[in-house]
């Protein structure tokens, strides 16, 4: 097996590996103690220069009543799972269809598809910024929840496709070469047979692209001005006041912000690692 | 048949025209709380005040609304709409779009009082061509903002002349504290103290012209400006570390004693205080004078408001404009936004040294800057504020610098 699991290495190495690894995990997890503690002071602290030190008070209700009452932030959190579950919803469900028509049917064109919603993770997106701005505007969809949702949508499924075609793939052929002898629809396959064993990948595509939705920010500032679309992640610097950068503020409202991704990461955590590896065992 | 469709359109012209008054179209960019705030309250109440008009108010984004305006002054012009005063109002002037307003300005019946009067500090940066263009509703001021208890304990007074501040430098800096602390990471600081220095070496009417490229940045004035600058950046009486820094964090080592000065805007009281600083050991003093018998200008971002020449109600956009005037309107206006009132009659919130000291100073001012990177274009601004940190930091440059800065302009202002 690789790695080699670590009692198995020379004592050494074990001391060595016992050493760093809660140094190099208090390194990986200062910045966000950092954020945890300014949640809790005032501005006053921070700008008299006491940002790691004991806060002079404990003010985390009362930043958390600032953030919830002098901005929209509920607007925002609102607006975030409007974006996020329709995206995730749409981008699985197309993927499903996409991933077993790849999977299953030999065609010509298929190889050369399947490259093209591959290829399309490749693309960055800072290049595509312009030309979808234009897009979005053209159709009437900028500044709407409906365009960002599209877009996500569309972007997602590349990835999403690729996810499920490698999975349905793996499935034993015979599940379904048995099925169509029974007279099964082709589309029955997909629903009756295909889609109750794609279960735990579907599962696990939702988690990521619930993540990764609602971590985005590139794309919600891109597309959308006003605070009737804004999503959280974007809208947390609203908070800020007019020529003061609020700190305390900011770090309380992205403590609410990453609290649904990561509610989501513990409940689903099984289905996370699983989603993160299972595309890595069969290509 | 002619006749008959002229009349006709002059009838539906009619029909329009009348539906149209009694709507006031007011586009602002006070997306931030208590500008926000303060338009919610100041557009309820003259519609309490004048029950015939009904108010329509869109707020824009603060960043997008410099875009927005140039688009809708054009194609959908509202009946008011905010912007600043100086030479950021002059492409509007200049293209035609905003009215002119004089007449609110010199007829003394449409106000409570003398409007020219009670405004006069405030009327040269509304006027451009001989008329006024906007009235004008806040402003906040600039200055030094010090360490008292810093002061007496090294024997320092509030230092009037150039020499005076000079001096009191030394003394802090041999007292091993800065003197000046100044965060210039975000780069408009440093056009504050380039502001204060030209318009106390040079004047008003010589900054406007800088501002407004009519001078070239070799000037022999402007280097006099940056003699002045050296007698305080090349002995080091800035903080040392200051282009790391933003200006939020420069207050760290004010609030903790170890800098006792900072040119800045009243903006920085609040977050002083909030950090402990009491009204006992943080003062304000005015920026001293440099050259003798130059008529003291100050430096005081002004927000205005104005009518688009192009709008449809004008007869109620004049009155929201006169009630924007107002003396008692402009006190309630800067009561939410803790700033300053520009109607002399008008008090600010009592028991406010900072907001009382600025009120005193800008009210007996000759006139007032916009700030360098509002009277100057956009583009020179960004140049010059490059120009101004990078000279900071290495004084030596300061040649090469001018130089450079020298072609922007010459590109700049074609």
């Amino acid at each position: 097996m690789f790695p080699t699991p670590i009692h198995q290495r020379p004592i050494v190495n074990q001391y060595i590996y016992k050493i760093f690894l809660p140094i190099s995990l208090i390194i990986w997890l200062i910045p966000i103690f950092g954020i945890l503690m300014t949640s809790i002071r005032g501005l006053g602290d921070i700008t008299a220069g006491n940002m790691w030190g004991t806060p002079s008070e404990f003010l985390l209700f009362s930043n958390l009543y600032d953030v919830f009452t002098n901005t929209p932030m509920i607007k925002y959190t609102l607006n975030s799972f409007k974006v996020t579950i329709p995206t995730m919803l749409g981008a699985v469900a197309l993927s499903c269809m996409t991933g077993f028509a790849l999977a299953n049917y030999k065609f010509k064109t298929n190889l050369i598809i399947f490259f093209i919603f591959i290829a399309g993770n490749f693309v960055p997106f800072q290049i595509l910024m312009i030309p979808v701005r234009d897009l979005t505007f053209k159709i009437g969809l900028y500044n709407t929840i409906t365009g960002l949702v599209l877009f996500h949508v569309a972007f997602q499924t590349g990835f999403c496709t690729l996810f499920m075609r490698n999975f349905i793939k793996a499935l034993p052929q015979e599940l379904i070469e048995a099925a169509r002898m029974d007279g099964a629809s082709e589309f029955k396959i997909f629903w009756r047979i295909i889609l109750p064993l794609t279960r735990p990948a579907i599962a696990a595509l939702c988690v990521l692209i619930f993540t990764f939705i609602w971590n985005d920010y590139f794309w919600a500032t891109v597309l959308i001005q006003g605070d009737h679309a804004m999503p959280i992640t974007a809208g947390l610097k609203s908070l800020n006041g007019q020529w003061i950068t609020a700190y305390h503020l900011l770090s309380t409202g992205s403590i609410v912000a990453a609290i649904p991704p990561v509610i989501m990461f513990f409940l689903m955590q099984k289905h996370f690692i699983a989603g993160l590896t299972l595309g890595a065992t069969k290509g | 048949m002619k006749k008959i469709i002229i009349s006709l359109i002059m009838m539906f012209g009619i029909i329009s025209s009348t539906s149209f008054a009694g709507t006031l179209v007011i586009n602002t960019d006070t997306s931030d709380a208590a500008p926000k705030e303060a338009f919610e309250y100041i557009i309820k109440k003259f519609e309490e005040e004048n029950p015939d008009v009904t108010v329509k108010w869109n707020v824009f984004d603060h960043e997008g609304y410099k875009q927005s305006i140039r688009n809708f002054l054009n194609t959908d012009p509202p009946d008011v709409a905010n912007w600043y005063a100086g030479n950021r109002m002059l492409p509007f002037v200049r293209a035609g779009l905003f009215e002119d307003v004089s007449d609110i300005w010199k007829d003394s019946g449409w106000v409570d009082g003398n409007l020219s009067e009670n405004m006069e500090h405030a009327k040269k940066s509304m006027t451009i061509g001989g008329k006024q263009w906007g009235i004008p509703y806040t402003y906040y001021q600039w200055g030094v903002y010090y360490r008292k208890d810093l002061f007496t304990a090294n024997g320092i007074s509030v230092p009037k002349t150039w020499d005076d501040f000079v001096a009191a430098c030394a003394t802090l800096k041999a007292a091993g504290i800065t003197p000046i602390t100044i965060g210039s990471k975000y780069l408009w600081t440093t056009a504050g103290v380039f502001d204060y220095l030209n318009l106390r070496t040079n004047g008003y009417e010589f900054h406007m012209d800088l501002t407004l490229g009519k001078i070239p940045y070799t000037d022999p004035k402007v280097q006099a400006v940056f003699d002045k600058w050296d007698e305080l950046v090349k002995p080091g009486y800035f903080l040392e570390n200051h282009a790391a820094l933003s200006w939020q964090e420069a207050l760290t080592p004010m609030v903790n004693g170890e800098a006792a000065m900072y040119v800045m805007g009243n903006f920085a009281v609040a977050p002083l205080k909030e950090a402990g600083l009491r009204d006992s050991n943080l003062g304000f003093f005015q920026f001293p004078e440099i050259t003798p018998g130059i008529p003291m200008a100050e430096e005081a971002p002004t927000d205005t408001v104005h009518i688009p020449s192009k709008a449809k109600n004008k007869t109620d956009a004049k009155r929201f404009l006169i009630f924007m005037s107002r003396a008692d309107v402009q006190e309630e206006i800067n009561k939410i936004l803790g700033q300053l009132p520009i109607n002399k009659n008008s008090s600010v919130k009592k028991g406010d040294p900072f907001l009382k000291a600025g009120l005193n100073m800008l009210n007996n001012a000759y006139a007032m800057a916009q700030f360098y990177d509002r009277d100057a274009p956009a583009q020179m601004a960004s140049e010059g504020m490059k120009g101004f940190q990078e000279y900071m930091s290495n004084p030596d440059r300061r040649q090469k610098i001018l130089e450079r800065l020298e072609k922007v302009r010459q590109k700049v202002y074609k």
